[in-house]
C-alpha cells in the first residue's frame, strides 16, 4: 500500500480568490457574508450568504458575477496544480493522473438563468450549452480536458460531504497504485433552487452563521471550491515536491435514521470518525484540530457534540475544534474539500483558523470552538468532519509528513 | 465497537461474490420476468407514454411498466418518492430476499450502500427550479423538496433500509453504475467493507430526453432513419433510451459462504481510464477502450483468452460500437479463443447511468443459466464490428468468466471482470 500526501492546495471562498486571501482573512475571523446579488430575494425572508465575490484567473481579478460551479472549481484546480508543480515533473504519466469532484448537483446556474428570463414551459430552460453543462460528470471531464490529465474521473454526489467523498476515492485509488496522482475537489455556488431548498426548510440564519452558540439559528449558504492534488508519496518524493500533508485514513457511515434530521446521539458520526481513526492507525488521543461540519444549525451542532464526546472522551472539551462555516458559510458540496484544506494548511502552518460570531456558550456544545480568535497551536494530526443530509457521514485524517520520532503511532 | 477488520490498513485482498440481485426493468420486474424477456426477446421499447414528446423527433423508448412499487414499499409515503426512489429502493428490496437477508436493517454491522446514477432525481430538482418561478417561492412546502436532490434516492435506501455503513453516489456519465460496482468491489477486497449494496438507477424524464436529443444521440434524432436500436448493425444510428434500477449484493465470500449464501458468482478485477477527450484521436480511442480492458483483466489476473463472454457497452451509436468492436478485436487478436459478444440495450433501452449495472445482472444470469441471449435487431452486421457476436438465437454455453464493458463516449471506460464460482 502506497502512502498519499496532499502537494498542492487552491481555493476560492466568500473570503478571498486564492488560499492566501482565504487563509489570511480567517485568521483574521472576517465574516463572508454579504447580500446574495445572483438573484432577487425580495420574496425570501432570508437575504444574505457568503457568495464569492472574485475570482484569481492567471493573476488577473475578475470580479464579473454570477459565477459557475465550474468556474470556482477551475479557479482553485490551477492554483492548486500550479501550487504543486506536478505539471512540470518530466516523467508524468498523464494516464495516471484522474480527477475527483464532489458536488451537490452540478451546474444549476445556467438552467435557473434560461427560466429566470423565459418560463413558460419547463423545456425552456434547455438549448445545447445547458444540455452540454447539465450532467455533473461535465465538471470533472472539463478539468481533465483543462489540464490533459487522463486517468479515470469521477463525480462523487453526497450532498455536505461530497468533497470528503472525493477525497476518499483518490486516497484509495492512489493507495491501491491504480494512479499516480488526483485532482481532487469540490465545488458549489449558491442557486436559488438549494437557497429555496433551505430557506423553506427552515434551515437558514438570517444574519450570521453562530457554529455552536447557545443562540445559534442555523446555516448560512456559501459558494466556493477547494482542489486539492493527491499523489503517492513516493512520486512526490522522486519529484522533491512541497508535501502539505499525509492522508493519513478515512471512515463512512450512515446514519439510516431520517432524511434530512440527524441521528440525535450521532451514532453514524461517531462510526465514521472512530473507523477514520481506526484506518490511520491512530488513538483519539492523537488527534490535536478538528474541523467540525459545525453547520450553526440547533440540531447538527448538539449532535456534532455528543458524537465528539463519545470519541473524544476526556479530551473532547479540550481539542480545539472549530467550525469554517462560521465564515465562509455552508458551501455545501465543496464544504469539506475546502475544510480538508483548512487541516492541511493548519497542519503546516501551526496555527487554526476560529469559529466566528461566537457569543454565548452552550452548555449542550461544550467544546473549545477556537471562539472568535485564531490561535497558533502544533498540530501533527487533524480530522476532518462531513455529516450531511440524510445521514450521509465522511470523516478523513490528516497527518504530518514529517513527524519527531517519539511520535510512533504511525504506520 | 467493532471495526471492519483491517479497516483497509494492511495489503489484504478478500474475494468477493455476488449474492443476490434485484431488477425494475422495461422487460420486467424482478430477474425472472427479466432474464425470460431477454432470452425470448420480447423488446421493452414501446412509445413514450411518460412525458410528452408530441413537439420533438424520438418517440420511442423502454419504460418500466406494470410495476408497483407498494408490493415492495408497502403504501405509506409512496407519493413523496420519485420514480428513481421507488426503482432503486424496490430493487434493493428484491435482491436483498434474493440474497436472504433480513431486510429491516438487520445486517452485518457496517452494510452499506454505493449507487451509480448520471441524472438521478436531477429531473426532480430541475421541476423545483421551475416552480420556483412558476409558483413563486413562497407556494413550495418543505415536503417538495424530501426527495428532489440527484442522490435522494440513495439516501432513502439508506435510512428505509437502516444502513450503517457507507452510503456513497457515484455520477460519472454513462458508467456511473459500473463505477459503483467497481468502487464497491475494491470496498470489499480490500477489508474495508464486508457487505456493499451495489447498482445504478435512471428515470426517463423530460431533462434526460431533452440532454440527448439537442446532442444528437438518440436514434431518428437529426433524420437519421427509423428509430431502432442495433448494436453493431451497418445501419445504426444511435440508441434508444431507457430507465430501470438494477442492483447486485456484493459479499466477502467468506462470510457469504459462512452464512450459506447462494454464490452466483465472483468480481475478480475492475479498471476504469478516460477515454473520452476531445484531443484524443479515433485511434487513440479504440487504444484507450482496449486499454480499459485490459486494466480490468490484469487486476483479476485473467487472460483475454480465458473470457467465454463479453458483455459489450453496445448501445448502437454510429462511432462507439465501432470503437468498442475494434477495441475488442485489438484485444483478442493473439487469443486462440474468441469471447462472444453480446448486449442488452436492442430490449432494454440504454438507461445511461444504470446501463454497467443492467449489464453486469444479465451476465451474471448469462453464467447462472449457461445462456447466452443474443443481440436483437441485428440482422445485418457491420463489417466494421466483426466480432463473435451472439445473432438471432440464444446460445448455450458454459461461461467459466466474463466481462461486462461499460462506455462513455464523453467520460470514463470501464470495465468489470466476473467469475463463475460453480
Amino acid at each position: 500500500m502506497r502512502r498519499v500526501v496532499v502537494t498542492g492546495i487552491g481555493l476560492v471562498t466568500a473570503l478571498g480568490a486564492t488560499v492566501k486571501e482565504t487563509w489570511e482573512a480567517m485568521l483574521a475571523g472576517k465574516d463572508g457574508i454579504s447580500d446574495i446579488t445572483s438573484f432577487d430575494t425580495s420574496r425570501y425572508k432570508v437575504h444574505r450568504a457568503c457568495e464569492v465575490k472574485k475570482l484569481n484567473f492567471n493573476g488577473h481579478t475578475i470580479t464579473k458575477k454570477p459565477f459557475t460551479v465550474y468556474d470556482c472549481l477551475l479557479a482553485s484546480a490551477r492554483e492548486a496544480l500550479e501550487d504543486s508543480g506536478l505539471n512540470g515533473y518530466e516523467l508524468l504519466r498523464r494516464d495516471r493522473v484522474g480527477v475527483s469532484v464532489g458536488t451537490l448537483a452540478g451546474e444549476l446556474s445556467l438552467f435557473e438563468q434560461r427560466l429566470r428570463n423565459h418560463h413558460l414551459n419547463k423545456a425552456d430552460g434547455f438549448d445545447m450549452e445547458v444540455a452540454l453543462s447539465y450532467p455533473p460528470m461535465t465538471l470533472s471531464t472539463q478539468l481533465a480536458e483543462e489540464f490533459h490529465m487522463e486517468g479515470p474521473n469521477i463525480i462523487l454526489i453526497n450532498a455536505c460531504s461530497s468533497g470528503n467523498h472525493a477525497i476518499c476515492w483518490a486516497f484509495d485509488a492512489i493507495r491501491e497504485g491504480k494512479v499516480d496522482a488526483m485532482i481532487v475537489g469540490g465545488s458549489d455556488v449558491v442557486p436559488q433552487t438549494e437557497f429555496t431548498h433551505f430557506h423553506n426548510l427552515k434551515s437558514l440564519a438570517p444574519e450570521k452563521c453562530q457554529p455552536f452558540d447557545k443562540n445559534r439559528q442555523g446555516l448560512v449558504v456559501g459558494a466556493g471550491a477547494g482542489v486539492l492534488i493527491l499523489e503517492s508519496m513516493e512520486m512526490a518524493h522522486r519529484r522533491d515536491a512541497k508535501m502539505y500533508a499525509e492522508v493519513k485514513g478515512y471512515g463512512l457511515s450512515s446514519d439510516g435514521y431520517h432524511m434530512t434530521a440527524p441521528h440525535p446521539s450521532g451514532e453514524g458520526p461517531v462510526r465514521a470518525m472512530e473507523v477514520a481513526l481506526a484506518s490511520a492507525g491512530l488513538s483519539y488521543r492523537d488527534i490535536d484540530y478538528i474541523s467540525a461540519h459545525g453547520t450553526g444549525t440547533p440540531l447538527n451542532d448538539k449532535m456534532e457534540t455528543l458524537a465528539l464526546q463519545t470519541v473524544f472522551r476526556e479530551m473532547a472539551q479540550d481539542i480545539p475544534c472549530s467550525s469554517v462555516k462560521s465564515m465562509i458559510g455552508h458551501t455545501m458540496g465543496a464544504a469539506s474539500a475546502i475544510e480538508s484544506i483548512i487541516c492541511c494548511i493548519a497542519i503546516k502552518e501551526g496555527a487554526i483558523p476560529p469559529t466566528i460570531n461566537y457569543e454565548t456558550k452552550d452548555p449542550e456544545c461544550n467544546l473549545d470552538c477556537v471562539p472568535n480568535q485564531a490561535r497558533e497551536c502544533k498540530t501533527n494530526y487533524a480530522l476532518n468532519n462531513s455529516f450531511a443530509f440524510g445521514g450521509n457521514n465522511a470523516s478523513v485524517v490528516f497527518g504530518r509528513t514529517h513527524l519527531p520520532a517519539e511520535r510512533g503511532s504511525v504506520i | 465497537m467493532t471495526q471492519p477488520k483491517g479497516a483497509g490498513q494492511a495489503d489484504v485482498r478478500k474475494r468477493v461474490a455476488i449474492t443476490g440481485i434485484g431488477i425494475v426493468s422495461p422487460l420486467g420486474i424482478g430477474r425472472q420476468e427479466f432474464w425470460t424477456n431477454l432470452v425470448e426477446g420480447r423488446s421493452g421499447i414501446a412509445p413514450i407514454a411518460s412525458i410528452d414528446v408530441t413537439s420533438y423527433p424520438c418517440k420511442l423508448a423502454a419504460e418500466v411498466k406494470g410495476f408497483n412499487p407498494a408490493d415492495y414499499l408497502g403504501d405509506k409515503g409512496l407519493k413523496y418518492l420519485t420514480k428513481g426512489t421507488k426503482f432503486l429502493t424496490s430493487a434493493i428490496k428484491m435482491a436483498l430476499e434474493d440474497a436472504r437477508l433480513n431486510t429491516n436493517g438487520h445486517f452485518p454491522e457496517h452494510a452499506g450502500v454505493i449507487i451509480g446514477s448520471a441524472l438521478g432525481n436531477y429531473s426532480q430538482t430541475t421541476d423545483y427550479t421551475y416552480n420556483i418561478f412558476k409558483l413563486g417561492p413562497e407556494k413550495l412546502l418543505p415536503m417538495a423538496s424530501f426527495d428532489v436532490a440527484l442522490n435522494s434516492s440513495i439516501n432513502f435506501a439508506s435510512v428505509f433500509f437502516k444502513l450503517k455503513g457507507p452510503s456513497r453516489t457515484i455520477s460519472s456519465g454513462f458508467t456511473s453504475s459500473m463505477d459503483a460496482i467497481g468502487n464497491a468491489f475494491n470496498l470489499i477486497r480490500s477489508g474495508r467493507d464486508n457487505l456493499l449494496i451495489a447498482g445504478g438507477v435512471e428515470q426517463l424524464s423530460l431533462d434526460s430526453y431533452l440532454i440527448f436529443l439537442l446532442q444528437g444521440l438518440l436514434s431518428g434524432s437529426n433524420n437519421s432513419g427509423p428509430e431502432l436500436s442495433r448494436p453493431f448493425g451497418r445501419y445504426r444510428n444511435g440508441f434508444v433510451l431507457g430507465e430501470g434500477g438494477y442492483v447486485v449484493i456484493l459479499e466477502e465470500l467468506e462470510s457469504a459462504r459462512s452464512r450459506g449464501a447462494k454464490i452466483y458468482g465472483e468480481v475478480v478485477g475492475y479498471g476504469t481510464t478516460y477515454i473520452g477527450s476531445n484531443r484524443f484521436s479515433l485511434e487513440e480511442k479504440i487504444s484507450k477502450v482496449q486499454r480499459v480492458m485490459e486494466l480490468a483483466l490484469e487486476d483479476g489476473a485473467l487472460s483475454v483468452g480465458s473470457l467465454d463472454l463479453i458483455y459489450a457497452n453496445g448501445n448502437s451509436s454510429k462511432l462507439l460500437d465501432m470503437i468498442e468492436a475494434r477495441a475488442i478485436k485489438g484485444l483478442s487478436v493473439d487469443a486462440s479463443k474468441k469471447a462472444l459478444v453480446t448486449s442488452v440495450k436492442p430490449l432494454a433501452g440504454e438507461c445511461y447511468g444504470a446501463a454497467g449495472a443492467m449489464q453486469v445482472v444479465s451476465c451474471v444470469l448469462a453464467m447462472e443459466n449457461s445462456l447466452v441471449p443474443p443481440i436483437a435487431n441485428l440482422e445485418d452486421p457491420d463489417p466494421e464490428c466483426n466480432l463473435n457476436l451472439v445473432t438471432k438465437k440464444a446460445l448455450q454455453i458454459d461461461i467459466r468468466s466474463a466481462m461486462v464493458n461499460s462506455l462513455d463516449p464523453a467520460g470514463n471506460g470501464s470495465c468489470l471482470v466476473l467469475k463463475n464460482s460453480s
